[in-house]
């Protein structure tokens, strides 16, 4: 129904307008009624109550189709015979309104099903999009943010469809073709035996299809994959192709692909479409029979004219439900699909909100924090340790350097007294008490400066007063000079109320890093917490960056990781990581004359290239 | 519009005809079977004496029964075959449009992934045929049909059925049309605005959770979700409506129907064995009739996607670049094919001299570089130093000719670079900060270098690189596709895999573009370490943002606001600038220098 093309940007679903011709899905068109239908609806609120009124309603619809059928065909008769139009006023206004009931009835179904849908689609999404605000940057960076962004709009979009046509098809598949066979059968046992017979007749026919086509395509599939990425590949390719001289010549090269792509559809087409076919032929095949057998038993006098143009009118109505089945096919799936996908993230991850006593009150010159025996480990890991018992105290405003190879386990650490992640054993303790670390209470009290800052898509001034909504004008110019940013403030058009971030003017490296202090500055917590936040600028940028930055250092506790020497001067202790553990810790010069870890690392980095 | 879908259209004909004629006559057929399965009942039931006189009517029935779902399926696959050659042309034609402005497409589009956007437009397009156009002109026909036959028949009442399924055919469309066009502007700025701000939040999250306000945004988000949402809900309700009025409308023309025939046949003007066949027939047309409003609706939505190809085709960049590029002598290049591409130059020596060099972007903007002159002898290697906005890149591409100065000149051994269009590639490389790998083999990834080099030959390079036991070691080695090694090729390792490219280019100059940031120290070191032994020989310039490195470089260029600030070799600027001196201190901390030193001997 609704094309979020816009959305469509991390492209976890395959288009679904391009449904038939992608050949991810084509094959298994029919294999399908067991794979929509599935129990998971009736785990979402009002799932069964919807089932039950559907069924109700369904129920009302049979009735009127027969109704309609009945009273067309002895309109039809009486005609037929010779009767005056005026004869059949009361069956016409019967039949009007037998095809009122069955439309309204359906209309009421869909409408009820919409309700639900889009109920339980909100529930789903809110459920979802609280997890992902829980859990934080590292899961949503294993994620990706594309794949969430697409899931928690684009998704729920789709599981509506799903839910929305789910119960209205397995109720109008479970009771209408029972109904009219049921009836057929009291009126004619030839026609329900053909009727009858059709189905299973079908549906073995559309499986061999289904499968025969899915088979095809799984042995082409790699060939399939490469083709159907190898557009986009190119066109993000297109600088480099440029620089090796090959972007013209790649013309061809994507006209090649393109019509290889299309001639290997067709043939995998020539198949799926086969199951289609197999529908369209055994139910047309299936009313000529009932039409032929019903003409010949009149030629006998075994029948009469209305019960045969009744059965006549209700073979087609009979295949309906089937039919519809197999529409919407590709998206009803792709809604399944991410209804487990969203609930497996939702139950996956969920942590429990209580974990561990709240943290302690506000961090001062006293504050204590130790971590003792703290291992942290992620699920997808599941050999190593990604921090093996580090055991560790922090005190009152210490300026603390974590260092280490890249991979040894800095960034975790950052992380973990971030609250971004939480230990697998060991204690987490400030001031004795043990405490959970991603607890609101705690990460209140700290800033924490990534080495790429995000700018949100506002104003400078939203994005310096993000952490303190309620600051003042003031108070807001003034961070901004203590971050050097006056002078861009300055520069730009419209002042502080000038729009940045992805939406609006875009900023170096830099000065993104001078809104994430003016951040820091503005909203005075005591806690510091940095990711390499000066190793990706310029030489020159970075020199003016350090003398802002150790003005914010003052009178707080800074956690700082990075690669970059010159930090280790400012920092009362260093911490040094590697392979997950705390290989030495120390003031400088201390480490500096034990032959360890922390010289090793010094000395590789500064002798020369060569 | 015009320019994306009607001149496919025009040469994609036959295609069409040949769609629109196969889902007409699956229709036709589908009516035909009822048709005649109705006028064989009436007939029998006269129960004629001969049981040829219904034999007619009983093949009929069959026939129609089994070519419906023959044409039905000829004309899907007829279809489908017709949008997929067109969108193999489009596919062609969007890249013809993006490949002259390659280089700028990231900084130009700034916003997300506007090629993954384009791609999917392309897809989208071909819901303009099989969802609308197909559907809308088999209905139209089928209408046609059926009112020529009654008005056959009975004029004053094909008017009267023309009226009713004019209701379905042009009315419900319409207001269909009207409801949908208004509410898209508003869905869409919506779906925008939704689509945002997650993206937004979701990339700050960290900042969300630190300033304790992510229920704020949870609420703020249902609350635009809503807005979307109640759009949306009239929408759907309104299609419901139409689609219960529709059936309603079918059913006053089923007994209109009724009455006519059963007039007629009292008054002997028909016979009254088509009474049940007229009834019958009746369903099958109107249904056919239902779809049109679903396909004219979606409509506005195409709207958006050409107005985004437009949008692509009237960059002015992308004109001037396709003029520059396309004056040259390209055309040698290609009928001259690949096999003289490489030779030759290889051992070239190129002298690069740039002049007063000055360049801006746009007519109101600062210069991005002001009276640069530049002089590099073959094998000289270089580094420019400046903070972002200073105008390294610029230089870059002024020397490598993908921008034209405004003012001063540029010359590659006394050529303007802009004038070699394509073959700049056999006198300078670039190894960029982010070098695409092409989902294909490892092996064909490293061959993009250089399409003529023998295995043995890449294999070399790959060792030079450092990369050839790494690659061994894959599931297939050189063979490995580039998806199933996924994620294994580090940043590092991507770069030498470039670099291996690079190599088996051989052009005589080689432009590195930050190719190290985001690596850590020791990767780094190990990279340009690799870089500067394998391009000895070559002339280097290395936009790179610290000094690690430096006492390799013949020269330091330092640019600020687009002109040379400072330049010299790194020993001569450590001892006489005072600047330098400060921010080599960055990279190398004396504090730590010295007591290492003193230990190491």
């Amino acid at each position: 129904m609704c094309s979020e093309k816009e959305f469509q940007k991390a492209g976890i679903w395959s288009i679904e307008i391009g449904k038939d011709v992608k050949p991810v899905r084509t094959g298994g068109e029919t294999v399908l009624s067991g794979r929509i239908m599935d129990r998971d609806i009736f785990s979402y609120k009002g799932g069964r109550l919807l089932f039950a009124i559907t069924g109700l309603l369904t129920v009302a619809e049979g009735i009127c189709i027969i109704i309609q059928a009945a009273l067309l065909a002895g309109m039809v008769t009486k005609l037929f015979f010779g009767e005056p139009p005026a004869a059949i006023g009361h069956q016409a206004i019967g039949f009007f309104a037998a095809l009122a009931g069955r439309y309204g009835s359906v209309l009421a179904i869909r409408q009820l099903s919409s309700r639900f849908a889009e109920r339980a689609g909100s529930d789903l999404r809110k459920a979802f999009l609280s997890t992902v605000f829980a859990l934080g940057p590292r899961a949503i960076k294993e994620e990706g943010t594309g794949n969430l962004v697409t899931l928690a709009l684009d998704g729920v979009v789709r599981i509506r469809q799903y839910l929305e046509r789910l119960i209205p098809k397995m109720a109008a598949n479970g009771i209408l073709p029972l109904m009219i066979l049921g009836y057929v059968f009291f009126q004619d046992r030839v026609s329900a035996l053909i009727l009858f017979v059709t189905i299973p007749v079908l549906i073995v026919f559309m499986i061999l299809l289904g499968l025969a086509a899915q088979k095809q395509m799984d042995k082409r599939w790699s060939a399939y994959r490469i083709l159907s990425n190898h557009f986009i590949d190119s066109l993000r390719g297109l600088p480099t192709l440029r620089y090796l001289g090959l972007s013209k010549m790649h013309e061809a090269t994507i006209a090649r692909v393109s019509d290889r792509y299309r001639s290997m559809t067709m043939r995998t087409l020539r198949l799926a479409f086969l199951s289609s076919f197999a529908l369209d032929f055994f139910t047309m095949l299936s009313i000529a029979f009932v039409a032929v057998f019903l003409g010949l038993r009149l030629v006998d006098g075994r029948m009469a004219l209305e019960p045969a143009l009744t059965i006549l009118i209700l073979a087609p109505e009979y295949f309906s439900p089937v039919r519809e089945l197999g529409q919407d096919y590709h998206a009803t799936l792709d809604g399944k699909e991410a209804a487990q996908k969203m609930r497996a993230f939702i139950s996956g991850k969920k942590k429990d909100d209580l974990a561990g006593p709240a943290a302690a009150g506000e961090w001062t010159a006293d504050s204590v924090l130790t971590l003792d025996r703290v291992s942290v480990r992620y699920e997808k890991d599941e050999k190593h340790d990604a921090l093996e018992n580090i055991s560790f105290n922090v005190r009152g405003f210490e300026k603390i350097g974590v260092i280490g190879p890249s991979g040894a386990g800095k960034s975790t650490l950052v992380d973990l007294i971030g609250g971004f992640v939480e230990q697998t054993s060991g204690i987490i303790a400030v001031n004795g008490r043990p405490v959970s670390l991603s607890s609101a209470g705690w990460r209140k009290q700290m800033t924490y400066i990534p080495q790429h800052p995000y700018l949100f898509s506002a104003s400078l001034k939203e994005n310096i007063a993000f952490y303190a909504p309620e600051a003042t004008d003031r108070q807001i110019m003034s961070a901004a000079e203590a971050a050097g940013l006056s002078a861009l403030v300055r520069r730009l058009p419209r002042g502080l109320d000038e729009k940045i971030g992805g939406g609006g003017r875009a900023l170096s490296g830099g000065q993104e890093q001078r809104v994430a202090l003016a951040r820091a500055f503005l909203c005075h917590r005591p806690i510091l917490l940095l990711d390499e936040p000066t190793a990706h600028l310029d030489i020159e940028t970075e020199y003016e960056l350090k003398e802002t930055m150790i003005r914010l250092f003052r009178g707080k506790l800074v956690i700082m990781a990075t690669h970059r020497l010159h930090w280790m001067e400012q920092m009362d202790r260093l911490a040094v990581i590697q392979d997950g553990r705390l290989a030495e810790t120390g003031t400088l010069e201390e480490l500096l004359h034990q032959h360890g870890a922390f010289r090793a690392l010094v000395r590789s980095q500064l002798e020369g290239v060569r | 519009m015009k320019t994306w879908f009607v001149p496919y259209m025009k040469k994609h004909w036959r295609g069409f005809v040949l769609s629109v004629s196969c889902s007409i006559a699956a229709l036709i057929c589908a009516a035909g079977l009822l048709f005649t399965s109705g006028y064989l009942i009436s007939k029998a039931a006269l129960r004629p004496e001969n049981i040829l006189m219904i034999y007619v009517p009983i093949v009929g029935v069959r026939a129609f029964g089994i070519f419906r779902a023959v044409f039905q399926y000829a004309g899907r696959l007829a279809s489908h075959d017709t949008i997929l050659r067109i969108l193999s042309e489009m596919r062609i034609r969007l890249y013809r449009l993006l490949e002259p402005s390659a280089l700028f497409i990231q900084s130009r589009y700034r916003s997300g992934d506007i090629l993954g956007i384009l791609s999917d437009d392309i897809e989208h397009l071909q819901d303009i045929y099989l969802r609308t156009v197909l559907p809308g002109v088999s209905a139209l026909v089928i209408y046609a049909i059926w009112i020529g036959l009654i008005g056959d028949l009975d004029a004053g009442f094909a008017f009267l059925m023309g009226l009713y399924l004019l209701m379905l055919l042009v009315v419900f469309p319409v207001l269909s049309l009207l409801l949908a066009g208004r509410a898209e502007q508003r869905l869409s700025e919506g779906r925008h605005l939704l689509y945002e701000k997650l993206t937004d939040a979701v990339l700050g999250a960290g900042d969300w959770m630190m300033s304790g306000r992510e229920k704020t945004f949870l609420v703020q988000h249902e609350e635009r979700e809503e807005a979307v949402r109640a759009i949306e809900r009239r929408l759907h309700r309104a299609s419901r409506w139409r689609d219960f009025l529709s059936q309603l409308i079918i059913g006053a023309c089923v007994l209109s129907l009724i009455y006519w025939s059963g007039g007629n046949a009292i008054h002997g003007q028909m016979d009254r064995t088509l009474i049940a066949a007229f009834v019958l027939v009746i369903f099958t047309i109107a249904e056919s009739l239902i779809p049109v409003s679903e396909a004219v609706e979606k409509l506005p939505q195409y709207q958006k996607v050409f107005q985004r190809l437009r949008g692509i085709e009237g960059s002015p960049a992308s004109e001037d670049q396709d003029r520059r590029f396309d004056a040259l002598p390209e055309t040698a290049e290609r009928l001259g094919g690949a096999s003289d591409m490489f030779p030759e130059k290889i051992s070239e020596k190129v002298e690069i001299r740039a002049e007063h060099l000055f360049f801006k972007y746009a007519a109101r903007e600062d210069w991005a570089v002001r009276d640069v002159s530049l002089h590099i002898r073959q094998g000289e290697k270089v580094a420019l130093i400046g903070r972002s906005g200073a105008g390294k890149s610029t230089l870059i591409h002024l020397i490598y000719g993908a921008l034209v100065p405004e003012r001063g000149s540029v010359t590659l051994n006394g050529t303007p670079p802009d004038t070699f269009g394509n073959r700049i590639t056999e006198r300078i490389s670039v190894l960029s900060q982010n070098p695409h790998l092409f989902d294909t083999s490892v092996l064909n990834n490293l061959a993009l270098g250089n399409e003529q080099a023998s295995e043995a030959e890449i294999i070399r390079a790959a060792t030079l690189v450092g990369l050839h036991e790494r690659i061994k070691r894959l599931p297939h080695g050189y063979w490995t596709q580039m998806h199933e090694a996924g994620d294994i090729f580090s940043g590092g390792e991507r770069e030498r895999l470039a670099l291996a490219r690079i190599l088996l280019r051989n052009a005589p100059v080689v432009i590195l573009d930050e190719p190290t940031v985001g690596l850590d120290p020791i990767t780094e070191k190990d990279l340009l370490r690799t870089i500067f032994d394998t391009l000895e020989e070559k002339t280097l310039i290395w936009i790179t943002h610290h000094l690690i490195g430096a006492n390799e470089m013949d020269r330091m260029v330092f640019l600020e606001n687009g002109t040379i600030e400072m330049q010299g070799r790194h020993e001569q600027l450590l001892q006489t600038n005072e600047r330098y001196r400060r921010l080599y201190r960055l990279d190398v901390p004396e504090k730590l220098k010295r007591p290492l030193q003193l230990a190491g001997k």
